[in-house]
């Protein structure tokens, strides 16, 4: 299979075989190609060059479309959801439901023996009659799931499943999947948690730079062979030695409630903010960040503060913005930028060459600095945004679940870059906000953990997985 | 997203001219005299290019510039009609009042005050957006019928010609009355603000930082405020306002320049085919001075085709709606995935 974009090429001599029964796992970095692939197979896009053969069934050269994807069995169900929110689920599912099964009535009764018989075979449970935007994200997904197990697909594709759900959810889901391979079909995960994966794959597809590098059962694989056929380079997996702490400059008084909480912050070091989702860390990196301060409460912040958002699609990046305007919303005010009568103009020529120095040093994937930032691969957004966000040497850098979503090498740019910014000359104070307690672990100098709004730090002796872990939970009772 | 792709107006325009001519000729019109009376009607002469398709184009040209810099910035300002009736009649007023100041004082007073009245027609949605939260559409398209209303209640009573037989005003003071700009015909000097007007909010656009966040908030408003740190409240009053005020001004240019009195039905409606105007530029106001040009020409040429060739005038209308609709279909589906 191959597909390019412009110059970008995509795909190059990738393949992928699914047999029934199985759960095959399809992974590989951001930027890798499994998307393409996926859409390729859903009829979303056409192949440059190749072949798909379902059953021995051979598709037409100029690929399928979306309905004849459908028919010979490909059921996809997406990373974004699409539901109605304002429906319930069984409006929902009826939504997907060819009209001829019930005339003009939408086709109740079917559906409800339908899922009844689905839920018998596979355990799959749905909400029929919440409206699904009262539904947490695991039961959308499994709403999603019922959807395309009502066409009865011959293989079931999902796209990044784990990635929205929390961790407790990632275990139903998984067993889930066994099950529906179980009854003959064919599951193709897509993913690039390697853990989860390797739970729950009965073969796995390895693609790098858009070929297909490995190919090979579970049994044959560990974590780290996989690991390194996804990037290719065994030494870039070792994790680098920490670098001394400087005592610094920074306080921050943050009341986020009645009784107020501190969090005290050194330059070149970094402090993790370790809680479970929903205890105040959007409120808190925003109101150190200086973004929208919804709180009472006074943040006395440096100039220059860095924030690298959670919802960098939304948040941290225009899609529809090209690399170069994307630098510039972040910088559109410093004085070397501005230039012509009354500094009212932008020196575009300073902000494209800033661009390409960034899209160089930080190894950004794209056509250049004309390219859409929308794009660009998930890893290579957060790449344009840390870029831009490190640029100018900031005094105080707040990152919120940077890692979230990113595959392994994207992950560890983070990391490193996060990891270099506190041994470089003019280290800037770190606050890296996460709900990944490895992430936080392996990163930080101090920790604190974050309970309904309220800040503790950790002690030293206490830093483990286990220690944190039940302070998390412990002071949320 | 309402941008269409680059080719979206050529496809707009080309199909538009496609349709109609097959539709024509189905109804047995002779196409060739129709488009043939089009052309002459538009651009056949001197008179014909400035005195008609120059001269319509200008209502057009500063309406599409409003609808144009509201929608970059994301604001959905319907309401270009009712600014242009406030800056027309705020426009009249002080011109009639001001009757005996000297012209190069009187007229950019004129056209001062209808730039003020457009903006303070738009601040009402302005405020209930920013602050309340209210649906600019809404706002923006009831306040309309209230402005067309109100003048014509002020056309009845207070500023009715003095006999008040007419449901028309006196005559515009001869002191505010646009100069000509191209001598022999009717093309008056408000053209020429336009397109310095185009020119100078295309380079804002492009160039200048404020032009940069505009486009930011409208494009990704999350994005600007979280990352750009903009403060998206006032750039979007700003740009409000500032539509309602070349909407307005388009107002006062019609009636210092071509009507010279102020009628009840002073627009047919150039604040909504505005819309239409900037859609088909894609948004981009050197693109508007082309876009407004063409449906002032198809305006111009319409009258000779009814003439020449027997074609009812509402066709003109069906080439503007299949040019607006031949965009929309090239309009990018999704910002890039």
């Amino acid at each position: 299979m191959r597909r390019t974009f412009g110059s970008v090429v995509a795909l190059d001599d990738a393949r992928l075989e699914v047999a029934r029964g199985e759960v095959h796992a399809l992974v590989g970095e951001n930027g890798a190609g499994k998307t393409t692939l996926l859409s390729i197979l859903a009829g979303h896009l056409t192949p440059d060059a190749g072949t798909i053969e379902i059953d021995g069934l051979a598709i037409p050269d100029r690929g399928w479309t979306t309905r004849e994807a459908w028919d010979r069995g490909v059921g996809m169900v997406h990373q974004h959801f699409a539901l109605v929110p304002r429906l319930t689920g069984e409006e929902n599912l009826s939504l997907g439901v060819r009209r001829a099964r019930g005339g003009w009535a939408l086709p109740t009764d079917w559906i409800r023996r339908r899922v009844e018989a689905i839920r018998e075979e596979t355990g799959l449970d749905v909400d029929l009659r919440t409206p699904v935007e009262e539904l947490s994200i695991g039961e959308r997904q499994r709403l999603e799931i019922m959807k395309v197990l009502l066409r009865d697909p011959r293989i079931l594709v999902l796209d990044e499943p784990t990635a929205v759900l929390a961790p407790s959810e990632v275990d139903g889901l998984l067993t889930l999947l066994r099950r529906l391979a179980g009854e003959g079909r064919a599951v193709l995960l897509v993913a690039h948690k390697l853990d989860e994966v390797l739970r729950v794959a009965d073969r796995i597809t390895v693609l790098r730079n858009g070929s297909t590098v490995l190919e090979s059962d579970r049994s044959k694989v560990t974590a780290r062979s996989v690991a390194e056929a996804m990037v290719g380079d065994a030494e870039a997996l070792d994790t680098p030695e920490r670098t001394e702490v400087r005592v610094g400059d920074i306080r921050a008084r943050w009341l986020g409630r009645d009784d107020g909480t501190d969090l005290e912050l050194r330059a070149g070091e970094i402090v993790g903010v370790a809680g479970v989702e929903g205890n105040g860390q959007r409120t808190l990196a925003r109101a150190l960040s200086g973004r929208e301060l919804t709180i009472d409460g006074r943040v006395h912040l440096p100039e220059g503060v860095a924030y690298i958002p959670q919802d960098r699609g939304r948040e941290g990046l225009i899609g529809s913005f090209d690399l170069t305007e994307n630098v510039a919303l972040g910088h559109h005010g410093d004085p070397d930028v501005r230039g012509g009568p009354g500094a009212l103009f932008l020196r575009w020529s300073a902000l494209t060459a800033r661009t390409r120095e960034m899209i160089h040093t930080f190894g950004i994937r794209t056509s250049g600095s004309r390219a859409a930032a929308g794009s660009l691969s998930g890893g290579n957004q957060q790449r344009l945004v840390v870029a831009r966000e490190l640029h100018g040497s900031p005094k105080l850098v707040v990152a919120e679940n940077p890692t979230r979503g990113l595959d392994v090498a994207g992950a560890r740019f983070v990391h490193d870059q996060l990891r270099r910014l506190r041994g470089a000359d003019q280290a800037p104070a770190i606050v890296l906000v996460s709900t990944d307690l490895d992430e936080v672990l392996a990163l930080s100098d101090r920790i604190y953990t974050l309970v309904r709004g309220r800040l503790t730090e950790v002690p030293a002796a206490e830093r483990t997985r286990e220690g944190v872990g039940a302070r998390m939970l412990e002071a949320s009772e | 997203m309402i941008r269409a792709r680059w080719w979206g107006p050529f496809f707009g325009i080309g199909l538009a001219l496609l349709v109609t001519s097959g539709a024509l000729a189905l109804g047995g019109y002779d196409v060739g005299e129709a488009l043939a009376a089009l052309w002459r009607g538009a651009f056949g002469s001197e008179q014909a290019i400035a005195s008609f398709t120059l001269k319509r184009s200008v209502p057009l040209l500063l309406t599409g510039l409003a609808v144009a810099l509201a929608f970059r910035a994301g604001i959905w300002n319907i309401g270009a009609e009712g600014q242009l009736y406030a800056g027309a009649v705020a426009g009249f007023t002080v011109g009639l009042i001001g009757g005996g100041l000297p012209s190069f004082v009187l007229v950019p007073m004129v056209l001062l005050a209808s730039l003020a009245a457009g903006a303070a027609w738009a601040t009402l949605p302005t405020l209930m957006k920013l602050k309340g939260g209210t649906n600019e559409v809404i706002t923006t398209l009831l306040l309309n019928f209230v402005a067309i209303n109100l003048t014509a209640w002020l056309i009845q009573g207070a500023l009715q010609e003095p006999r008040g037989v007419y449901n028309e005003s006196a005559p515009l003071p001869e002191s505010a009355h646009l100069p000509i700009l191209w001598s022999g015909t009717d093309l008056h000097v408000g053209f020429a603000v336009a397109v310095v007007l185009a020119v100078g909010l295309w380079i804002v656009f492009r160039f200048t930082r404020v032009g940069f966040l505009v486009r930011a908030i409208g494009e990704g408003p999350a994005a600007a405020r979280i990352t750009g740190q903009v403060r998206s409240n006032r750039i979007a009053a700003g740009v409000f306002l500032a539509s309602g005020a070349l909407a307005g001004l388009a107002g006062a240019v019609q009636v210092a320049g071509v009507d010279l009195k102020l009628y009840e039905s002073l627009s047919p409606g150039w604040g909504y085919t505005a819309i239409a105007v900037a859609l088909l530029a894609r948004l981009n106001p050197l693109a508007v001075i082309l876009t407004a040009i063409f449906f002032g020409a198809l305006q111009a040429g319409a009258a000779g085709m009814q003439r020449a060739a027997g074609v009812p005038f509402a066709w003109v209308n069906v080439i503007e709606a299949i040019a607006v609709l031949g965009v929309l279909v090239a309009a990018r589906e999704r910002e890039a995935a």
